[in-house]
C-alpha cells in the first residue's frame, strides 16, 4: 500500500487524467509529503531557473494548459505560490496531482502556502465540499489539510539572470517588431503567448538616474510602448563584469499575498511557527492576505484580513533584503501578470477564465540562470529608452480584436531601487477549452444574478 | 520549451457541438418545428431562472445580510449557502430597489400608490412591504407565467402567514383556492397569469388582456427585476407603450426600475454571455444597451421624460450604503474574492426613469436626491 515508486508514478498517472485516486493512496501521498515539507524552512531557497506560477483554484485542466505552455515536471522547475484549491471544481486533483509531483521530484518542484490553503477557508469555499462528494467522508480533506500547514510560506529565488537570452522564438502574428529592441539589446522583459510565440520584448532601461522625473509607473494612461525604443541597457548599476556570479540582479522573494508590518526582514519570517491554521491575524495570516495597493505605507485590507502596502513599505523592504522583486499571487488580473511600483512587485495569476466566469487569461514567470548570457557584452553608449513611465501593453491575442490583452509594466527610474529586476519571460496562456474537459457530471456552471 | 508530450487540448477539438442556438433564424416553421422545440425550451429556461433567485435570497436571508421571514417559504429546494460574492450581490441589489421603492412609498403617504411587478415568480416584496408599510393602500400587481404563478399560490395556500396578507382584511377563515387556479385578485394583491408578450401592442385595434384591478390612475411603479433583459428590445418597448399609453394613460405618473447587466463586450461580459446561452439563458437587451447611459436613453425613448438614472451596483455598493450597514454587511462572511466581486457588481445596474404627468410630481419627489452614477 506504501506509495513509493512505481505506485507514485502510477498514481501521477491517473490523477493527470482528472480521476481521484483511493483514499489510502492519498493517506500515504499526504504523509510523505508531510515528511518532505517539514524538513523545508519558512522561505525555501529556490535557485533559478524556475517558473513561477500564481493561483490554481482547482481548475485542473487549465493547470493542464499550463504545463503545456511551461514544460512538464521534471523538465521546467516549477514553483507555485499557493491557491492550489477552491472556487474550481477540481481541486482535490489539482492539489493531490501537485503533491504527488512533489513527492516524486522534490527538488523540481515548490509549493508555497495560500490563504485558501487553510480548514476554515476551504469550508466556505468549496473543497471540502469536493472532498465530502468525491468521497463520502470528510477524512481527505483532513489529510490535506494537514499538508497545508506544514507549506512553506514563502520561497527566495538566487541565481537568476539580468536578461533574457535571445530565443529564436517565431513573433506572434500581431506582435509588433518595430517596437522591439534591436538584436543586441538586453532583453529584460518578454511576454509570450501560448503557442510560444513572442508578443512584446523590452530592453533594459538604465536606472543610474530619472529621465522621467514626472513619470508615474502605476498611471493607466495608455501609453504605447515607443517605437524609438533602441538603445542597450546603459551605464552604471546595470553595468556588471560579464559572466560572473556577481549578484548583479538581488534575490526574488515569492510569497501568496505579500508583506505584513510585522515583518521587516526575510530572517523574521524564518522565525514564525508556521505549523498551524492559518490564524486571523498576525505575520504568518498578513504573508498570505495582504496586497499591494496605490497608497503610501499601510492601510486596512477590504479582505478583512491582512493589510494593503504602498510602493514605499515595498522599496524599501526591497532594499533592505537585497531583494530585486517579489513575487506574489492572490488578486486576480485580467491580463494573467501586473508589474507595479516600478517593477519592485509583480503579481502573477495563472487561473485562467477563473471560476469560468471572470474572462481573464492567465500567465507564468520564467526566470532565467545567471551566467545564461555569459559572454555578452553590454554596450555602454545605449540611450535611455522609455516616453512615459508607465507602459501599458496592449495586443489581441487572437487575431480578431475579441480579446484586448494589456498589461502594466513599472519602469524602474526611482533612486532608491538598489537592484536590477531579472529578466522576466512571461507566458500568457487562456482557458483550456471547455469541450476538452472530461465532461464532469455536473457542467461547471458559474452563478450569476437571474 | 513546450511540452510536447502534453496534447493541445485546444487542437483535438472536433467542430462545435451543435447547440439548440443552432436551430435559431433557420427559418421559420410550422408548431411542433425545431425552431418552436427551442423557443418553448428557452422559456422553460426563463422561468426556472425564478427558483435560482429564490435559492439565491434564501441564501442572504439565512446568513444575515436580508430580513425577510418569507423567502424561505418560496424556496422549493433546501436553502444551499451561496458564495460570498454572490450573497453580497444579491444583497446590493434588494436593498438598492428596496431604498426606491421606499421612497416612492414614504412620498405622499396617504395616496394609494401602485406596483406592477413584470416576472415577480416568488418574490417576496408584496409581503414584506405589507408589514413595513401597514397603514399605506397599496395595489400590488405581479405578472408571470401561469407556471409560476400557479406555484406561487400554491405556496401561498400552504403558508398561513402568506394567505392572510392576500387581502387587506385577513380572511375569516384558511384561504381555500381553486387548485387549478392561476390568477388570484383582491383590492391588494393581484397575481396575473400572462406571458409578457401578449402585451405586446401592434394596432390599436387589437384588445389588450385585461388586467384586473390595474387602476388607470394610480401613481404606479413598474419593476423589472432580471425580467424584461430575457425579451427582444423591440417587445420591451412594445410591452412598455401598452402600459404608458393604454393601462396607465398619461396623466397618470408611472415610472419603472430596471435590474438588468450591463457591459456585454468585454472578457467578463462575454463570459457571462457565453456561459449562460449554455443553459438557454439569452438577454437581447444586455445587447441591445450595453451601458449605462444606453440604459438612461432607453427610459427616455419609453416617456420616462422626468427622470432617467442609472448606476451600477458596484457604485451603488459604494454610494448608496451606508458605512455602518457596510460594515454590518462586511462583518457576515470572509470575502476573498474581492477582484471578482467588484467586476461582477459593475456588470449589473439599476436604472429608473419617470413620469410624472404634470401632477404634483410624486417620483419627483421621491427620487430627485438619489444619486447616480456620473
Amino acid at each position: 500500500m506504501s506509495i513509493g515508486g512505481s505506485d507514485l508514478d502510477k498514481a501521477i498517472s491517473q490523477l493527470r487524467a482528472c480521476r481521484p485516486i483511493p483514499e489510502n493512496q492519498v493517506r500515504e501521498l499526504c504523509y510523505k509529503a508531510r515528511e518532505l515539507l517539514i524538513e523545508e524552512g519558512n522561505v525555501v531557497g529556490v535557485d533559478a531557473p524556475v517558473t513561477i506560477c500564481g493561483d490554481i483554484h482547482g481548475q485542473f485542466h487549465d493547470l493542464m494548459e499550463l504545463f503545456r505552455v511551461g514544460g512538464d515536471v521534471p523538465d521546467t522547475n516549477y514553483l507555485f505560490m499557493g491557491d492550489f484549491v477552491d472556487r474550481g471544481f477540481y481541486s482535490l486533483e489539482s492539489f493531490l496531482l501537485l503533491l504527488c509531483l512533489k513527492v516524486r521530484h522534490p527538488d523540481r518542484i515548490t509549493l508555497i502556502r495560500g490563504n485558501h490553503e487553510s480548514r476554515q477557508i476551504t469550508t466556505v469555499y468549496g473543497f471540502y465540499d469536493e472532498c465530502l462528494r468525491k468521497y463520502g467522508s470528510a477524512n481527505v480533506w483532513r489529510y490535506c489539510c494537514e499538508v497545508f500547514d506544514y507549506l512553506a510560506l514563502g520561497a527566495l529565488v538566487t541565481g537568476a539572470a539580468t536578461s533574457l537570452p535571445p530565443t529564436s522564438a517565431p513573433l506572434a502574428d500581431n506582435a509588433n517588431p518595430d517596437s522591439f529592441p534591436s538584436d543586441d539589446s538586453e532583453i529584460e522583459v518578454e511576454t509570450l503567448n501560448a503557442q510560444g510565440e513572442i508578443m512584446y520584448r523590452y530592453a533594459r532601461n538604465s536606472d543610474s538616474q530619472s529621465s522621467n522625473p514626472t513619470s508615474n509607473p502605476a498611471s493607466s494612461s495608455p501609453i504605447a510602448p515607443t517605437p524609438s525604443r533602441t538603445g542597450a541597457a546603459g551605464t552604471g548599476a546595470t553595468s556588471s563584469a560579464n559572466g560572473s556570479k556577481s549578484n548583479d540582479t538581488g534575490a526574488v522573494l515569492c510569497v501568496h499575498g505579500g508583506l505584513s508590518p510585522l515583518i521587516d526582514t526575510i530572517d523574521k519570517i524564518r522565525l514564525l511557527d508556521r505549523k498551524q491554521e492559518v490564524p486571523h491575524e498576525g505575520a504568518m495570516c498578513d504573508l498570505l492576505w495582504s496586497d499591494p495597493d496605490e497608497i503610501d505605507g499601510w492601510g486596512l485590507s477590504p479582505r478583512g484580513a491582512g493589510f494593503l502596502f504602498g510602493a514605499d513599505i515595498v522599496k524599501c523592504f526591497n532594499h533592505r533584503n537585497d531583494l530585486s522583486l517579489i513575487a506574489r499571487a492572490h488578486q486576480l488580473v485580467m491580463e494573467g501578470f501586473k508589474e507595479m511600483f516600478d517593477s519592485t512587485i509583480v503579481t502573477v495569476w495563472s487561473a485562467p477564465n477563473y471560476c469560468y466566469r471572470c474572462g481573464n487569461v492567465a500567465a507564468i514567470l520564467e526566470l532565467g540562470e545567471d551566467g545564461s548570457n555569459a559572454g555578452f557584452v553590454r554596450r555602454s553608449n545605449g540611450e535611455r529608452g522609455g516616453g512615459g513611465g508607465g507602459w501599458i501593453l496592449g495586443s489581441n491575442v487572437d487575431g480578431n480584436g475579441n480579446r484586448r490583452l494589456s498589461s502594466v509594466l513599472g519602469e524602474g527610474a526611482l533612486g532608491q531601487r538598489a537592484r536590477d529586476g531579472p529578466g522576466r519571460r512571461y507566458r500568457v496562456f487562456e482557458a483550456a477549452p471547455q469541450d476538452s474537459r472530461g465532461m464532469p457530471a455536473k457542467k461547471p456552471v458559474a452563478d450569476y444574478f437571474l | 520549451m513546450t511540452a510536447k508530450e502534453i496534447p493541445n487540448l485546444r487542437e483535438l477539438l472536433g467542430p462545435r457541438r451543435g447547440g439548440l442556438s443552432r436551430d435559431r433564424g433557420r427559418g421559420r416553421g410550422g408548431p411542433g418545428s425545431p425552431r418552436e422545440g427551442a423557443e418553448a425550451l428557452k422559456d422553460n429556461a426563463v422561468r426556472g431562472t425564478d427558483q435560482d433567485a429564490a435559492g439565491s435570497r434564501a441564501s442572504c436571508v439565512e446568513l444575515g445580510y436580508l430580513h425577510d421571514p418569507y423567502a424561505k417559504l418560496f424556496a422549493t429546494q433546501t436553502t444551499t449557502r451561496r458564495l460570498p460574492l454572490l450573497n453580497r450581490g444579491t444583497y446590493v441589489r434588494t436593498s438598492a430597489i428596496d431604498l426606491l421603492v421606499d421612497k416612492f412609498l414614504n412620498t405622499s403617504p396617504d395616496t394609494p400608490k401602485q406596483i406592477v411587478s413584470l416576472g415577480a415568480g416568488t418574490d417576496t416584496r408584496y409581503f414584506r412591504l405589507r408589514d413595513r408599510y401597514p397603514e399605506t393602500r397599496i395595489v400590488y400587481h405581479e405578472l408571470d407565467f401561469p407556471t409560476n404563478t400557479a406555484a406561487k399560490l400554491a405556496s401561498i395556500q400552504r403558508h398561513a402567514q402568506l394567505h392572510e396578507k392576500l387581502t387587506s382584511k385577513p380572511p375569516p377563515n384558511p384561504l381555500t383556492l381553486d387548485q387549478t387556479a392561476t390568477s388570484y385578485f383582491s383590492e391588494t394583491y393581484n397575481l396575473h397569469a400572462i406571458d409578457l408578450r401578449s402585451l405586446t401592442s401592434t394596432t390599436d385595434n387589437v384588445t389588450i388582456p385585461s388586467l384586473p384591478n390595474l387602476d388607470p390612475t394610480l401613481p404606479t411603479l413598474i419593476l423589472s427585476e432580471m425580467c424584461l433583459v430575457y425579451l427582444k428590445a423591440a417587445t420591451v418597448s412594445s410591452i412598455l407603450q401598452t402600459f404608458l399609453e393604454k393601462y396607465l394613460p398619461s396623466p397618470t405618473p408611472v415610472s419603472l426600475i430596471l435590474y438588468e447587466p450591463i457591459l456585454p463586450n468585454d472578457a467578463f461580459g462575454r463570459t457571462m454571455i457565453s456561459n449562460l446561452s449554455t443553459r438557454n439563458i439569452h438577454l437581447p437587451t444586455l445587447l441591445a444597451y450595453p451601458d449605462l447611459g444606453d440604459q438612461r436613453a432607453r427610459l427616455r425613448s419609453y416617456g420616462f421624460v422626468d427622470g432617467a438614472r442609472a448606476a451600477d451596483t458596484e457604485w451603488i455598493w459604494k454610494e448608496w450604503v451606508t458605512e455602518e450597514e457596510k460594515e454590518r454587511v462586511g462583518a457576515l462572511e470572509m470575502l476573498d474574492e474581492l477582484e471578482e466581486l467588484e467586476m461582477l457588481l459593475r456588470h449589473y445596474c439599476v436604472a429608473w426613469g419617470w413620469r410624472d404627468g404634470g401632477g404634483e410630481g410624486v417620483f419627483t419627489k421621491a427620487w430627485d436626491d438619489v444619486a447616480e452614477r456620473r
